[in-house]
């Protein structure tokens, strides 16, 4: 059965929009996660659905009734609210708090009586707040006040429970709590939930169905999984965020990267030589600096083949499973002759990526600045008796250089491009005052266009 | 504490409330009587009790009155009595709605005078006493009658200026309170500059006292100030919801905007009805519910009658000292109650803030 049922409603601050035509329904037993940025208008709706700020068109039926047309006291006999925060300010103690949830069944004349006080002890009992009934509020912690209010919520006996961010100032286990609890009462007693979440990992854990909205409007509304994906989120949040459904837990869990910086910070180009996963975290951080990466030659499945590829990073790869060919070796040579530094993870090496190795050296030979990342030693990761030793020591002597963790890579990285930055200025300010004649010399050289 | 436990300290409470008035009460009687003692006049208590059961429909047969003099029944009648009976309903009705104030604005700031009223009676006052000597209306003095009619326009007007739509923020109240508050005084002290010879009478006024006042002065405010704590008192629940903030109350099912408008209504008028009577007595509206909070806790069921009848024993006692504390110095000379309220409430405040202030969260 319907219980909530929001249709086209529009609300406005002074002359701007916050919400515009949402329209959804909700029935009992239902959790309805709504999600969105800040300012996406996701307060506004919940403060529209508790009569607090009323729409300027649509209508909101509670129970096939015009919400607005009904009595505050029957609203709140059916409708609760969790707000984010609530500053008390008188110090009641939590027993009284919760009794303020009868209110709505008490007429002006009359006493709480014994029936007030079961269902008072009953809210408190299962969120575990009966055994400091008789503490002031305000000495309580934010978890236990938290917990009290979502009792108050539940003296008032409604069929609807709407949460504020219920979860803002609250640590982990405070949270988890909480949600299980609501989660709890929202299949059991088949109460209606709508939160407005922040953190989506939380929505995805609890909510049965969720609603996305972008600029006042529903960006995408239904199942969780067809709700929280990469595509929804990019869009709303302008995140790229990594989706997948989590192994123990079942549930949809989000891992949102690092806005990316604009391609205008862009330095020189660094070809890893990587694998196993290894590579992975460099990629980003790379990316993140404004370097321009490539890879190869990896494995298609491999970790790091997954996230170049959901980096958009150019890579040389290898079917699944199988040894690095003399195709793909070629390949990938080429594509080191274009970076301007490369890059050898401690990736392990068996004999069906030793051809790696032997690319670095190429790349040392033909000058390219080559560091490795020496985080494991080749002695635990060498899987060929020795060749792959045999060959990085012979990578050392050819002048690559050796360091300990990916911030010291990062370092050399960053100096070494300020190296080439003021050696090019440096070029750059002598030929601006080198002689005429000399200038000439210089295009002797330079431009044979120029002397014909 | 085990749960069972919790539940009887609950409802145990409803009546130790119940003792709580009741002991308030008997100390509202007593001390009614001894203050009858207190005065120039030495009359002894078995004559006061005497005089008093007169009065009583059934008792005036038993009680002996052979030995009471005609002037001594007139003095404790229809002097002291009525002096000491204006100090109930004033401190009553300043305290009562001094914690409709403060509830209602959630500000502990707030007191009897934040919307003005204070400032409105004394510029009424002011011009009768300056420009409407010797007129009367219906019997009552014209102080009373202009004190009252300004206190109701500036309530009138503060509430007016705040209005947005049918809403009153309470912000924008306080605010306007403060304005029209500090317009009004400028009014004041205008008039005072003009005033003359009867600056006396005006600053007389603005400290605030009972000399001089009669039956009909009382039975004029008594029925707006009885009227208005009554009703008053059944919105106490609605005042605990008010505490947990506007949104909240209406969440919990609370008509917010009807309620806070009656609310301060009421005590805008008891506090008028109170002001036109007494002059500013000032503190009360402030301190009586500050230290009864102290007491018996923010519950309003308990603190708004505890208050009420704490503001009345209050002024009663600061009235009496008021009667004799001058009087080694010239036996004719009273100082105006205000004078004490502020000079011994002030002191008792800080020292009982002192005390608790640990426990004290507001």
């Amino acid at each position: 059965m319907v219980l909530l049922n929001v249709d086209g409603i529009e609300c406005r601050y002074g002359s701007v929009k916050v919400l515009e035509s949402v329209s959804f329904s909700v029935k009992g037993g239902d959790f309805v996660g709504i999600l969105g940025p800040n300012g996406s208008g996701k307060t506004t709706l919940l403060k529209s659905i508790s009569r607090t700020l009323k729409p300027h068109k649509g209508t909101i039926l509670l129970n096939k009734d015009d919400i607005y047309s009904l009595k505050n006291v029957e609203v709140a006999k059916q409708l609760a609210v969790v707000p984010q925060e609530s500053n008390i300010g008188f110090s009641f103690s939590a027993l009284d708090v919760v009794m303020m949830g009868r209110n709505p069944h008490i007429t002006r004349f009359q006493m709480e009586g014994t029936k007030d006080l079961a269902v008072v002890r009953k809210a408190m009992t299962v969120t575990n707040t009966w055994q400091f009934a008789n503490r002031p509020i305000n000495e309580l912690s934010g978890g236990e006040k938290q917990r009290v209010i979502i009792a108050r919520a539940l003296a008032q006996e409604p069929s609807i429970l709407l949460l504020d961010e219920p979860l803002t100032h609250l640590d982990i286990i405070n949270q988890l709590e909480i949600m299980d609890l609501v989660k709890d009462l929202c299949t059991k007693e088949k109460l209606v939930v709508l939160a407005v979440f922040h953190d989506l990992n939380l929505a995805a854990r609890y909510c049965t169905s969720a609603m996305m909205l972008k600029e006042g409007k529903i960006f995408a509304a239904g199942d969780l999984s067809e709700v929280i994906t990469s595509e929804n989120i990019k869009g709303v949040f302008n995140v790229n965020a990594i989706v997948k459904k989590h192994l123990v837990s079942n549930s949809v869990f989000v891992i949102p990267l690092s806005p990316q910086k604009p391609p205008s910070a862009k330095r020189c180009a660094v070809h890893l030589i990587c694998g196993a996963g290894t590579g992975t975290a460099l990629m980003k951080i790379l990316l993140d600096e404004g370097y321009s990466v490539t890879a190869g030659v990896l494995n298609v499945l491999d970790t790091d083949f997954e996230t170049a590829q959901f980096l958009k990073i150019p890579v040389t790869t290898e079917a699944p499973f199988s040894p690095i060919t003399e195709k793909t070796h070629n390949d990938n040579l080429t594509m080191i002759s274009e970076a301007s530094t490369v890059v050898l993870t401690s990736v392990p090496f068996g004999d069906g990526n030793l051809r790696n190795l032997e690319a670095a050296i190429v790349a040392v030979k033909q000058g390219i600045p080559t560091f490795i990342i020496e985080e494991v030693p080749i002695e635990r990761r060498d899987f060929t008796g020795g060749k792959a030793k045999a060959l990085l020591t012979k990578l050392k002597n050819e002048g690559a250089e050796f360091v300990k963790s990916k911030n010291e890579l990062l370092s050399l990285l960053n100096v070494s491009v300020e190296k080439i930055k003021i050696a090019k200025e440096e070029r750059d300010r002598l030929l601006n005052h080198l002689k005429p004649g000399e200038i000439h010399k210089e295009t002797e050289i330079q431009g044979k266009d120029h002397r014909k | 504490m085990s749960s069972d436990e919790t539940e009887i300290t609950y409802f145990r409470r409803a009546s130790r409330w119940k003792y709580i008035v009741i002991l308030l009460i008997a100390a509202l009687v007593a001390i009614i009587i001894v203050s009858l003692n207190v005065g120039y006049a030495q009359i002894s208590f078995g004559k006061i009790l005497a005089i008093l059961g007169k009065q009583v429909p059934l008792l005036d047969s038993i009680v002996d009155s052979s030995l009471i003099l005609p002037s001594e029944a007139a003095i404790i009648l229809q002097i002291r009595l009525p002096r000491i009976i204006a100090g109930v309903v004033v401190g009553a009705a300043l305290a009562a709605s001094g914690v409709v104030y403060q509830g209602v604005f959630r500000n502990p700031m707030a007191d009897s005078y934040v919307l003005g009223v204070s400032a409105g009676a004394a510029c009424g006052a002011s011009f009768s006493i300056l420009f409407g000597a010797g007129f009367s209306f219906f019997g009552l003095r014209i102080v009373q009658v202009a004190a009252f009619v300004g206190a109701l326009f500036a309530m009138f007007l503060v509430y007016n200026i705040s209005r947005v739509g049918s809403r009153v923020p309470v912000t924008t109240l306080l605010l306007c309170g403060i304005a029209v508050n500090f317009f009004l005084y400028s009014i004041v002290a205008l008039l005072e500059v003009i005033a003359g010879d009867e600056l006396h009478a005006i600053v007389f006024w603005l400290i605030g006292g009972f000399s001089n006042v009669l039956w009909s002065d009382i039975w004029a405010v008594f029925p707006f100030i009885a009227v208005g704590i009554s009703i008053s008192y059944f919105y106490a629940r609605s005042l605990n919801l008010l505490a947990m903030g506007e949104e909240t109350a209406q969440h919990l099912g609370l008509n917010v905007e009807r309620v806070k408008q009656t609310l301060l209504v009421l005590a805008s008028l008891v506090t008028a009805a109170a002001v036109s009577l007494s002059g500013l007595v000032g503190f009360v509206g402030l301190m009586v519910p500050h230290v009864t909070r102290l007491v018996v806790g923010p519950d309003h069921r308990i603190l708004f009658p505890a208050s009420t009848m704490i503001g009345a024993i209050f002024l009663v006692i600061c009235d009496a000292l008021a009667r004799v504390v001058a009087t080694p110095f010239a036996s004719t000379l009273e100082l105006p109650v205000g004078i004490i309220t502020m000079l011994f409430g002030a002191p008792f405040f800080i020292l009982l803030f002192r005390k608790k202030k640990e426990s004290y969260a507001l």
